[in-house]
C-alpha cells in the first residue's frame, strides 16, 4: 500500500473540496450576513459564521486556497534560496561561501519589522488586498532564507566530506561538476526546511497585518484566522474558531507524508 | 518495548511538571489592603507640573493635593485643601481660603506659600506645563499671599471654567518639588519600577475624613501595574490580582458577565467618539481628482448617509456602543443638543446625492465626472479590533454605493507620520478621548489654523467659509460670560459640522468597567479616571 | 599558530557582522515611517509637547552619520547610549532583562530537547508512518506562539517555559526523527539489528554517538526559533525579558534600546552558528 500516493489523493481532495466550496454558487466570503455574526452552525452557514457574520466554511477555504498557495510558494522559494546559498557557501571558493555565511548572519539578527514598515510605506494605500497578500508572501520568502541556508551548509559540509565525495574527487570530479549529485542528497534535509517554514510563514503574513501588509480585508487570511484563538473572548463565543488549525495540521501531515519514501 | 515506554512516562512527567507550574507573571505581591489595577504603559513622568501623557495624570490625579478638585461624578467643583474658594464678578480674581492644619506626607506643614510656590512654578514657561495654556496668557498672571491659609491669584483676563484648571495644579512643598513623593493628596509614590509597576503607599497626614470620622484614604496603598497585554489583564482579574478594570474591550465583557454578572457595568455611553475622516488637505500628495471628492461636502454627505452606525454599535462593540451623529455625547447633558440634525442611514439619498454631484456607475463600480473609478483606502491604527471591525462594516456598506475601499491597518507612530505629517492618507478611522465635558477643551479640534485640525491641519486662513464660521462660534464660546450663549454657539458648531461631515461620527462607545467583588466604595464616573475617581474611598472587603 | 589564526579569523567576521548589523539596524529605524511622530501628536492636550519634544529629536538625528556616531559614541562611553523612551543608559535598562531572558530561554531550550529526543527516540524505532507521534507535533507547529500562549492563560496551566518548550520541541523532534531515522537505516546498525542486538545496547553505542554531532546544527536551529517566539511570548506572558523590552523599544523607535538588543541577537546567533562551525578545524571545510 503506497502510504504517500493516498496522502497526495487526500490532498488533492482537500484542495478540489475548498475550490468546490468558494465557487458554490452563493457562496461568499465577504457577504456580511449582519443579523448573524458570530453563530454557530445552521443550514445557511454549515460552520457557522465569523464576528462580522460572515461564513466561516467559505472563508476557511478560500483562505486555505490563498494562503496556501501563497505559503508553499514561499517555502519553495526560500528554501531552493536556501539550497543555493548553503552549497554555493560550501562548495564554492573560499571568501565566497565565508560572506555567504556572514550575510546569513547578519540577516538573522537585523530588525527586519522596520523594512516591512518601509515597503509599506512605499506601497500606495490602496493596493489591492490580493497585491498586497503577493507582495507579503514574496518579502516573506527573501526574509526566510538565512535561517534555512546556514542548515544546508551544515549538511553539504558533511556532504563534502562524506566517503563517496572523496572517491568523486579522487576520481578526478571538480566541485562545479559535483554539485549535480549534492542536490538530490540534500533533499532530505531540504523537506523538513519546507515544511517548517509553510505554518511559519502562514502566521507571519497575518503578523504583518498589524503593519499594514498582509491580506487585506476582506479577503480571508489563514495566519489571521489561526491568530483569532489568541482572543479568549472568541474561544469563548463558539468552538468553531478552532477549524482553521484542525484543517492546517490536516494539510500539513498530508504533505508531510507524500515524500516518505525513507 | 519496555525500554521506550519507560521514555514516554518520563517525556508525560515532565511535561506535567512543568504544565503544572501557573505562570506567574506578576509583577510583585499584593501588600495588606493594597489595591491593584494595571495601567497600559509607563508614565512618562511623576513630576505632577510636567505631566503629559494618560498614565502620568493618573498618577497625579491619585497623589496631588489639589485646592479644588473636579468631581468626576456630580461634575461640580469642589473644595479640597482650599475649604473655600470664590471668583470675583469680573471673572479675574480667584481667591482660596486654605483648611487650616494641613501637611504634607512627610509631615511638614502646607501654607499659602506653597501653594503659591506651585501655581507660579507650573506657570513658568521652562515647566512646560499643559496647564499653563489653560490659563491663555500665563505670563500675565500673578499670585499673591496675604496670610498664611489666603492664596489670591489674578488673571490678565476671564478663563472659562478657571476652578476646573486648579484640578490640575498639584501643591508641592515650596522650592521641593519631589516627583510626588511629598505630596498632600491621598497616596505618595513609593516605588517605581520602569516596565514593572508603580508603587503608591498612604499618606499618613492626608486631611481627608470620611463621614464618621476615619482617616482617608481606606486602602494602605496602591499598585499599578504596567501591563500591555489584555489577555493577561483579564486573565490577573478573573484570579483576584486585580481589582479594578477601568477600560474594558466590549467582546471581554461579556466572557466576565458569564463569569459573574456583578463584576461588570456598562455605564452607556462615554464622552468619547470613533469618526471617520477624509483627508482634504490642499497640499497632500493624493491625485487632484481624489482631493476633489473629499472636498465635495455631497460625497462625504453620501458616504455618512451610507454607513449603518447600528450594526457598527451592536457588531463591532457587541451592542456596547451607541450610534453617534455629532461630537458631544449624550453622556454630555450640559451640551448635548438633542436637535441636532444629521445625515442619518438613506442609501437612496446617498445615490442621489452622489448622481446630482456628477458621480455615476459603470457597472458596480462608481465613477466621478471624468470617469475616475471611485476607490480608496481607510487607515486605522493596528491592534484595535473594534475599529478593524468597523473599518470592514463600513467598507461592505459602501460597496452598495459603488466604492471600492480598501482597508489598511498602520502601527501608531507610521499612521500618525501619515496623519500629521505627510499628510498622504485617504481616510481615517480613529477614535478622539474627550476627558472634559466642557467643549472648550475642543479648541485644537475645531480651529482651522490648529494642526489638529484634522482634516485639514494647520489652515493659514480658513479654507471654506463653514470653517471660518467655526472659527468664529468657538471664539465666541471662549470669550462668553453667558452659560446660554455658549451653549447657543457650541449648538451652531454641531449644526455646521453635522452638515458639512468634516467628522463623520459614526458611534459613542460605552464605558466598559469590571469591578471586583471585594471592591467597597465604588461609584463608577463617565469621566476619566472613571472608577478611580474617589481612589480615596475605595478599600478591598476585608482590608482596613 | 594555527589557533591564533583561527582566532583572528573569527574576531574578524564578529566584527564585521556586529558592525553591518549596527549600521543595518539604523538605517532600518531611523527611515521606517514614524521615527518622528510621537502618539500624543493626536491628543490636543499633549500635542505641543510631543512636537516640541519631536523637533530636539530631528535636531539630534538629523542627518544619518551624524546619528550613527552618536550611537556608537554610546557604546565607546560604556552605557550603549541613553534610551529615547525613557531617558536613562540602555545598559541598565538591559542589564536585569538579559538574566530573565537568558535564563527563559535557557530552560525552554532544555525542557524541548528533553521533549524532542525523548520523543524522536521512541518514533523514530516504531513503525513507519508514527502518525501517533507525527500529528501533534504538527499540531504545535501549527499553532502560533501567541494563541498557544493565550491557550495557556485560559487554561491557567503552563508558564512561558512551556510556551517556547512547545514552540521549539515539535521542530527539534522533526529533525531528530528524521536523522534518528537515517542513523537506524545504516548498515552497520542493520547488521547489528539483524545479529539480534538489543536496541538499548545499539542506541548506547552506535546511534547517540552518531548523531552528536548533530546537536550543533540542532542548537543553531533552535536558537532562531526561539528567539523569533520570544517577543509573543514575553508580551503575553509580562515576563520582564529582552523580547518585552524589543517590543517598546520598537512601537516606540527606541532607536539605542533596539540596537542594543539587536546587537545581544546577533551574538547569540554568532554563539549558535559556532556551534555549527566547531567539529570542524578551523579552516579546514574550505581546505579539502
Amino acid at each position: 500500500m503506497k502510504f504517500n500516493l493516498v496522502a497526495a489523493w487526500l490532498l488533492m481532495g482537500v484542495v478540489l473540496i475548498a475550490a468546490a466550496i468558494v465557487a458554490a454558487p452563493g457562496a461568499s466570503y465577504s457577504k456580511q450576513d449582519r443579523l448573524l455574526p458570530l453563530a454557530g452552525a445552521t443550514i445557511h452557514h454549515w460552520a457557522g459564521t465569523d464576528a462580522l457574520g460572515r461564513d466561516r466554511l467559505v472563508r476557511v477555504a478560500a483562505a486555505l486556497l490563498l494562503s496556501l498557495g501563497g505559503a508553499l510558494a514561499a517555502a519553495a522559494v526560500t528554501t531552493a534560496a536556501a539550497a543555493g546559498v548553503g552549497t554555493l557557501a560550501a562548495f564554492g571558493p573560499r571568501g565566497l561561501g565565508w560572506i555567504a555565511l556572514l550575510i546569513c548572519d547578519v540577516f538573522l539578527a537585523l530588525p527586519w519589522l522596520f523594512l516591512l514598515m518601509m515597503v509599506r510605506s512605499a506601497l500606495p494605500l490602496t493596493t489591492s488586498p490580493a497585491n498586497s497578500a503577493a507582495i507579503t508572501f514574496l518579502v516573506l520568502a527573501a526574509l526566510g532564507w538565512p535561517a534555512c541556508a546556514r542548515a544546508v551548509y551544515r549538511g553539504a559540509v558533511d556532504l563534502k566530506r562524506s566517503e563517496w565525495m572523496l572517491h568523486a574527487r579522487a576520481e578526478g570530479l571538480r566541485d562545479g561538476q559535483l554539485i549535480r549529485y549534492v542536490i538530490p542528497s540534500l533533499v532530505p534535509l531540504l523537506l523538513p526546511q519546507f515544511l517548517i517554514c509553510i505554518p511559519a510563514f502562514i502566521v507571519a503574513e497575518a503578523n504583518l497585518g498589524a503593519l499594514g501588509l498582509g491580506v487585506g480585508e476582506p479577503l480571508p487570511s489563514w495566519g489571521g484566522m489561526l491568530l483569532e484563538l489568541d482572543n479568549s473572548a472568541l474561544l469563548f463565543q463558539t468552538p468553531w474558531v478552532y477549524l482553521p488549525v484542525i484543517l492546517l495540521v490536516i494539510v500539513l501531515l498530508l504533505l508531510e507524508a507524500i515524500p516518505a519514501e525513507a | 518495548m519496555r525500554h521506550s515506554s519507560r521514555l514516554v512516562v518520563a517525556f508525560y512527567m515532565i511535561l506535567a511538571v512543568l504544565a503544572g507550574k501557573t505562570s506567574g507573571a506578576q509583577a510583585a505581591s499584593r501588600l495588606p489592603g493594597e489595591l491593584v489595577w494595571a495601567i497600559g504603559s509607563d508614565p512618562k513622568t511623576f513630576d505632577p507640573a510636567q505631566v503629559d501623557d494618560q498614565w502620568s495624570e493618573l498618577v497625579r490625579y491619585v497623589t496631588s493635593g489639589v485646592l479644588v478638585r473636579f468631581n468626576r461624578l456630580t461634575q461640580t467643583v469642589e473644595p479640597q485643601l482650599a475649604e473655600s474658594w470664590t471668583l470675583s464678578a469680573d471673572g479675574k480674581t480667584v481667591t482660596f481660603k486654605l483648611r487650616p492644619g494641613l501637611r504634607f506626607s512627610d509631615g511638614s506643614g502646607l501654607t499659602s506659600r506653597d501653594a503659591a510656590w506651585s501655581i507660579r512654578h507650573a506657570l513658568l514657561p521652562a515647566s512646560h506645563a499643559v496647564v499653563a495654556e489653560e490659563f491663555l496668557s500665563p505670563g500675565g498672571v500673578t499670585v499673591e499671599t496675604p496670610d498664611l491659609r489666603t492664596v489670591i491669584v489674578h488673571l490678565p483676563g476671564r478663563v472659562i471654567g478657571i476652578g476646573k484648571v486648579f484640578d490640575e495644579i498639584a501643591i508641592e512643598p515650596a522650592n521641593r518639588p519631589s516627583q510626588g513623593r511629598v505630596t498632600a493628596g491621598p497616596f505618595v509614590v513609593a516605588e517605581y519600577r520602569r516596565l514593572q509597576y508603580v508603587r503608591l503607599r498612604r499618606n499618613p497626614y492626608y486631611y481627608g475624613r470620611d463621614a464618621a470620622g476615619n482617616s482617608l484614604p481606606y486602602a494602605s496603598g496602591i499598585r499599578l501595574d504596567i501591563l500591555q497585554d489584555q489577555e493577561m489583564q483579564i486573565r490577573l482579574f478573573l484570579r483576584g490580582e486585580y481589582d479594578l478594570i477601568n477600560n474594558l474591550p466590549p467582546d471581554y465583557f461579556e466572557l466576565l458577565k458569564q463569569k459573574d454578572s456583578s463584576s461588570v457595568r456598562d455605564l452607556g455611553p462615554s464622552l468619547n467618539t470613533e469618526q471617520m475622516w477624509f483627508n482634504q488637505a490642499p497640499e497632500s500628495p493624493l491625485p487632484g481628482w481624489e482631493k476633489s471628492w473629499f472636498q465635495s461636502r455631497a460625497f462625504r454627505v453620501a458616504v455618512s448617509q451610507a454607513i449603518h452606525r447600528d450594526d457598527l454599535a451592536r457588531i463591532a462593540y457587541q451592542g456596547h456602543a451607541t450610534p453617534a451623529y455629532t461630537f458631544i455625547s449624550p453622556a454630555n447633558a450640559a451640551w448635548y443638543d438633542r436637535s441636532v440634525n444629521a445625515p442619518h442611514t438613506d442609501l437612496a439619498a446617498a445615490r442621489a446625492g452622489l448622481a446630482d454631484a456628477g458621480f455615476h456607475l459603470s457597472g458596480n463600480q462608481l465613477e466621478d465626472r471624468e470617469n475616475h473609478p471611485v476607490k480608496f483606502s481607510i487607515l486605522t491604527n493596528a491592534g484595535n479590533d473594534a475599529r478593524l471591525k468597523m473599518a470592514t462594516l463600513i467598507q461592505q456598506d459602501l460597496t452598495a454605493l459603488g466604492m471600492q475601499i480598501n482597508v489598511v491597518t498602520l502601527d501608531f507612530p507610521a499612521l500618525i507620520e501619515r496623519l500629521m505629517h505627510t499628510q498622504d492618507y485617504e481616510a481615517c478611522l480613529l477614535g478622539l478621548a474627550n476627558v472634559d465635558p466642557d467643549p472648550n477643551v475642543m479648541m485644537n479640534l475645531w480651529l482651522s489654523s490648529s494642526p489638529n485640525h484634522q482634516w485639514n491641519p494647520s489652515e493659514k486662513v480658513p479654507a471654506t467659509p463653514w470653517e471660518a464660521e467655526i472659527d468664529r462660534l468657538m471664539k465666541q464660546q471662549a470669550s462668553s460670560l453667558k452659560q446660554a450663549q455658549r451653549k447657543i454657539a457650541m449648538d451652531r458648531v454641531q449644526q455646521i459640522v453635522a452638515d458639512e461631515q468634516p467628522f463623520i461620527y459614526l458611534v459613542y462607545p460605552n464605558v466598559l468597567l469590571a469591578v471586583s467583588p471585594r471592591l467597597q466604595g465604588v461609584q463608577p464616573a463617565v469621566l476619566d479616571p472613571r472608577l478611580a475617581w474617589n481612589v480615596e474611598r475605595l478599600r478591598l472587603e476585608g482590608g482596613r | 599558530m594555527k589557533r591564533a589564526v583561527a582566532a583572528m579569523k573569527w574576531l574578524t567576521r564578529t566584527s564585521a557582522i556586529v558592525l553591518l548589523v549596527v549600521v543595518g539596524s539604523t538605517i532600518l529605524v531611523r527611515f521606517a515611517p514614524g521615527y518622528f511622530s510621537d502618539t500624543r501628536e493626536m491628543d490636543a492636550r499633549y500635542a505641543d509637547v510631543a512636537r516640541a519634544e519631536m523637533s530636539m529629536e530631528a535636531a539630534r538625528s538629523g542627518s544619518f552619520p551624524h546619528l550613527l556616531f552618536s550611537e556608537i559614541g554610546g557604546w565607546m562611553r560604556g552605557d550603549a547610549g541613553q534610551s529615547r523612551e525613557y531617558g536613562i543608559p540602555v545598559l541598565d535598562l538591559i542589564g536585569p532583562r538579559l538574566r530573565v531572558t537568558g535564563s527563559l530561554l535557557l530552560r525552554a531550550l532544555l525542557l524541548s530537547w528533553a521533549l524532542a529526543v525523548c520523543a524522536a527516540l521512541v518514533s523514530s524505532a516504531g513503525r513507519k508512518p508514527s502518525l501517533f507521534w507525527q500529528a501533534p507535533a504538527t499540531l504545535l507547529m501549527a499553532i502560533p506562539a501567541a494563541a498557544m500562549a493565550t491557550i495557556c492563560l485560559l487554561a491557567d496551566r503552563g508558564g512561558p517555559v512551556l510556551v517556547l518548550a512547545l514552540l521549539l520541541a515539535p521542530r527539534d523532534f522533526k529533525f531528530l526523527h528524521r536523522t534518528l531515522r537515517k542513523a537506524w537505516l545504516d548498515p552497520h546498525l542493520l547488521q547489528a539489528r539483524a545479529a539480534g542486538i538489543g536496541r538499548a545496547r545499539l542506541l548506547r553505542a552506535h546511534l547517540l554517538p552518531s548523531i552528536a554531532p548533530q546537536i550543533g546544527a540542532l542548537a543553531s536551529l533552535s536558537i532562531a526559533t526561539e528567539l523569533s517566539g520570544l517577543v509573543p511570548v514575553e508580551v503575553i506572558f509580562n515576563v520582564q525579558g529582552l523580547g518585552q523590552l524589543a517590543w517598546n523599544a520598537a512601537l516606540n523607535r527606541d532607536l539605542p534600546v533596539l540596537l542594543a538588543v539587536t546587537m545581544i541577537m546577533a551574538l547569540a546567533v554568532i554563539a549558535s552558528g559556532m556551534a555549527i562551525d566547531h567539529p570542524d578545524q578551523p579552516g579546514e571545510w574550505s581546505s579539502i
